[in-house]
C-alpha cells in the first residue's frame, strides 16, 4: 500500500477511551514527511492522547496507527527507533547535569559511549544549551527545560518527530528559533506533528492542519466551509473614522465593529477583499493598514469550535470533559 | 543477550547517579557507620566479659544491625523508584527509548539493592573487628553475609514492584514498610497469637520428699503423698513455622551454629535458632516428677545441640517464600510497565 511505503504518520479511525471518557472518538488523519503538520484543538480534545498513542506509550480501542510505515502496537521498538516524542510534561532527571542527561538519554536508545558524547554536544550547540550544558536540570527555567526537552527527542536522529506545546514558556527569541529549527528538521524531509494553543505560530511555521474536537478530526469539507466562510478583515486609514465608516458602508461592507486596532469588517474572501480595497482607495482613503484581523488557523478553528457541524454535534454535546491539561486521567 | 545487558547497565547507573548520589545519603550513610560502630564496641564489652572467642557474637550482633538499617533504608530508596519517576515526568521519556519494561524494572532493583547493600559495605570493618576477636568460623561468614545481602534484595524488590503496582508514591512506600514489618514484627506477632489461641492441659504429678519425720536421724526421709495439677501450655509446634517468613530467623536458621564446650550456643543467630527450633517441640502433655526416686529425679534440661539436632531446619523454605515475594513484586511492576498500555487502572496516568 502506498501510505505504508510513504512513512511519514498514518492516523486512519484511531478511537480510544478511558473508561467513560472517550478521548479520541475517530481521528483520520496523515502527516507528510518534509512537512510540518499542526494538530490543532481545544484542551480536552484529545490531541495529547492521540500523541501518547503515537509514541507508542497506549494502544488504541481501534483504527490504525502508522508511524515511519511501523504500528505501534506490534513494532513498539521499531516506532522509538524512528520516532522522538517532546511531551507536553516537562520531566528531567532533576540531579543530572544537562549534558549527562543527553548522554543518557543516547545511551537509553542504543547509543555507544562516544556516540551518545558527540551526539550531546551536537544538540547542545543545536539547541543553544551550551552555557548550561554542566549544570544540573533543577536549575533549568522552564524554556531551558523546553529545549532541553527538544534535545531529547532528538538525540537518536528521528524521522518523525511528535511535539507536544513544543513553544509554550519560550521567550520571542526563543520562538524565532524553535520555528527556525523546526522548518530546517522538515526540509531535511523528517515528519513533524506539531501541537500548540498559540496559533499564530503554527501558523508561520505548518504546511499542513489537522482540526480536532472532542476527539474527532475535523472532515475535509467542515475545514473547507469554515476556511471559505466570511471572515474578518481590519482597515485602518487616516482621518476621521466617520468618513472611513461611510467609505465601507458606501462600498458594501459596514463596519462591523470597532477596536483599537481599526474597524472590522466581514469580507468573503481575498478576491473581495482586494475589490473592497481598490474601492476605498478609489474614493480617497488613505489606508494605512488592510488584512485579515486573525491568521486563517485560528480563524478556522474559532469557526470550527463555534459552528459544530453535522454529526459531530453530537458528539461534542455529549463527550464529557477530560482534565484542564489534557490528560488521560481516570478517577481520582 | 548482551545488548539487553547493555540497557540494563544503562538504567543502573542512571538510577544510582539520579537518587543515590546526594548529600543527605552520604550523611545517612555515615550516621549509620557510627552507629554500627558504637554498637560494635558495645557487643565487643558484653561479649569480652563472657567469653574468650567473642567475636561470634559481636559479629551477629553487627549483622542483624546491618539488617535493621537496610530494611529500615531499603523502602525509602525503593519505594518511589517508578512512581516518582511518573511523578517526575520522566518514566515515559525512558519508555520510548529502546529499553524494554523489563529492562527499566530490574535496573531500578539493581540498583535500589546495591544501594542497601552499601550498608553491608559501610559494616565490613566492623565484621572484620569482630573476626578479630575470634570465634567467627569462615561457614559463619560464608552463609550469614549472603543470606542478609539476599534479604536486602528482597526488600528492595519489594519496594520497587510495589512502585510500579501503586500509583502514588507515599503510598507504596508505606506499602512496602508495612510489608517488611508484616515479615518481621508480623510473623512474630502471629506466631505469639497462635501459641496462645492453641493451648493443651498439662498434668504433672509430682511426688515430693518428706524429711524430719524421725527425730534420731535427720536425714531419714520418706516420700509424700503424690499430688497433680494441670495448666494450660502454648502450642508453640503448631504455629512454628510462621517463624519460618522471619528474615531474621532466616538468617540465624541458615548459619550453622557454633557450640561452646557446653554444647551451648553463643552468639545472637545462635539464640534466636535455638529458640526457634525449641518451638518445634510438642510439649509433654504427662509430666511426672518423682523426686523420691533417684532414678528419674532429676532431668537435665536439653542443650542446645540436643534442641537444634532434634529439630528440622526452615530456612530454606523463609527465603524461598521471600524470594517468591521479591519475584512476584518484580513481575508485576513490569506488567505495569508493558506499553502500549491498553488498560489504565483508575487513577492512573502515562505521562
Amino acid at each position: 500500500m502506498e501510505q505504508a511505503a510513504a512513512g511519514g504518520i498514518v492516523v486512519d479511525d484511531v478511537a480510544r477511551s478511558f473508561g467513560d471518557v472517550h478521548a479520541v472518538r475517530g481521528m483520520t488523519f496523515r502527516a507528510e514527511p518534509g512537512r510540518v503538520t499542526a494538530l490543532v484543538g481545544p484542551n480536552g480534545s484529545g490531541k495529547t492522547t492521540l500523541m501518547l498513542m503515537l509514541a507508542s506509550l497506549l494502544a488504541p480501542d481501534r483504527g490504525r496507527i502508522l508511524v515511519d510505515g511501523r504500528d505501534p502496537v506490534a513494532d513498539p521498538a521499531g516506532v522509538r527507533r524512528a520516532m522522538g516524542w517532546m511531551p507536553d510534561v516537562l520531566g528531567s532527571w532533576a540531579s543530572l547535569r544537562v549534558r549527562a542527561t543527553l548522554e543518557i538519554t543516547g545511551r537509553l536508545h542504543g547509543l555507544d559511549h562516544d556516540a551518545a558524547a558527540r551526539r550531546a554536544d551536537e544538540l547542545i550547540a543545536l539547541t543553544g544549551l551550551g552555557p548550561l550544558a554542566d549544570r544540573p536540570t533543577r536549575v533549568l527555567s522552564r524554556g531551558q527545560k523546553q529545549k532541553l526537552s527538544l534535545a531529547r527527542a532528538l538525540v537518536h536522529d528521528p524521522r518523525v518527530l511528535l511535539l507536544d506545546e513544543p513553544a509554550s514558556g519560550l521567550d520571542p527569541a526563543a520562538r524565532i528559533d524553535l520555528r527556525e529549527l523546526l522548518r530546517r528538521l522538515a526540509g531535511e524531509g523528517r515528519t513533524l506533528l506539531v501541537s500548540s494553543h498559540v496559533l499564530a505560530e503554527l501558523e508561520e511555521m505548518a504546511d499542513a492542519a489537522v482540526f480536532v474536537d472532542a476527539g474527532v478530526t475535523a472532515s475535509a469539507e467542515r475545514v473547507e466551509r469554515a476556511r471559505t466562510a466570511a471572515r474578518e478583515w481590519r482597515v485602518r486609514a487616516l482621518g476621521p473614522t466617520q468618513a472611513l465608516a461611510d467609505a465601507l458602508a458606501a462600498a458594501g461592507a459596514p463596519v462591523a465593529r470597532v477596536d483599537r486596532a481599526g474597524a472590522v469588517v466581514l469580507v468573503r474572501d481575498e478576491e473581495a477583499g482586494a475589490d473592497l480595497v481598490a474601492r476605498l482607495v478609489a474614493s480617497g482613503i488613505r489606508l494605512t493598514a488592510f488584512g485579515p484581523a486573525v491568521g486563517e488557523l485560528e480563524r478556522t478553528f474559532l469557526d470550527l469550535s463555534r459552528d459544530p457541524g453535522g454529526a459531530d454535534a453530537s458528539a461534542r454535546a455529549e463527550a464529557p470533559a477530560l482534565p484542564a491539561d489534557d490528560q488521560p486521567e481516570v478517577g481520582s | 543477550m548482551n545488548g539487553w545487558l547493555t540497557g540494563l547497565g544503562v538504567v543502573v547507573s542512571l538510577e544510582l547517579r539520579q537518587r543515590v548520589r546526594s548529600v543527605a545519603w552520604y550523611v545517612l550513610l555515615g550516621i549509620s557507620v557510627v552507629i554500627v560502630g558504637l554498637v560494635t564496641v558495645l557487643l565487643a564489652i558484653i561479649f569480652g566479659s563472657a567469653a574468650e572467642d567473642s567475636g561470634g557474637g559481636v559479629f551477629s550482633g553487627v549483622l542483624y544491625l546491618v539488617l535493621l538499617l537496610g530494611t529500615l533504608v531499603a523502602p525509602a530508596v525503593s519505594g518511589t523508584a517508578i512512581n516518582g519517576d511518573r511523578d517526575a515526568g520522566t518514566l515515559a521519556t525512558t519508555q520510548v527509548t529502546q529499553v524494554t519494561a523489563s529492562q527499566i524494572v530490574l535496573g531500578k532493583f539493581v540498583a535500589a539493592w546495591a544501594t542497601a547493600l552499601a550498608f553491608l559495605i559501610a559494616a565490613s570493618p566492623f565484621l572484620l573487628v569482630a573476626a578479630l576477636l575470634g570465634g567467627v568460623t569462615a561457614t559463619q561468614v560464608l552463609v550469614s553475609v549472603p543470606v542478609i545481602a539476599l534479604e536486602l534484595g528482597v526488600v528492595a524488590a519489594i519496594g520497587v514492584g510495589l512502585s510500579g503496582l501503586l500509583q502514588r508514591s507515599l503510598f507504596s512506600i508505606v506499602v512496602t514498610y508495612l510489608a517488611v514489618a508484616a515479615l518481621t514484627v508480623g510473623t512474630l506477632v502471629a506466631f505469639g497469637l497462635g501459641s496462645a489461641l492453641f493451648r493443651s492441659e498439662v498434668t504433672v504429678t509430682t511426688r515430693d520428699v518428706v524429711y524430719g519425720n524421725d527425730p534420731d536421724d535427720p536425714e531419714a526421709f520418706e516420700c509424700g503423698a503424690q499430688s497433680t495439677y494441670t495448666y494450660e501450655a502454648p502450642r508453640t509446634d503448631y504455629v512454628w513455622w510462621l517463624l519460618a517468613a522471619n528474615p531474621y530467623v532466616v538468617v540465624a536458621d541458615a548459619v550453622p551454629p557454633q557450640y561452646d564446650d557446653r554444647d551451648q550456643v553463643e552468639d545472637f543467630f545462635g539464640f534466636v535458632q535455638v529458640a526457634v527450633r525449641a518451638a518445634q517441640q510438642a510439649p509433654e502433655l504427662e509430666q511426672v516428677n518423682d523426686y523420691c526416686d533417684s532414678a528419674s529425679a532429676y532431668e537435665e534440661p536439653p542443650t542446645s545441640r540436643e534442641t537444634i539436632d532434634g529439630s528440622t531446619p526452615s530456612w530454606f523454605v523463609g527465603l524461598a517464600i521471600h524470594l517468591a515475594l521479591a519475584a512476584a513484586a518484580l513481575a508485576g511492576a513490569t506488567w505495569a510497565l508493558r506499553t502500549p498500555l491498553r488498560r489504565l487502572s483508575p487513577g492512573s496516568r502515562i505521562a
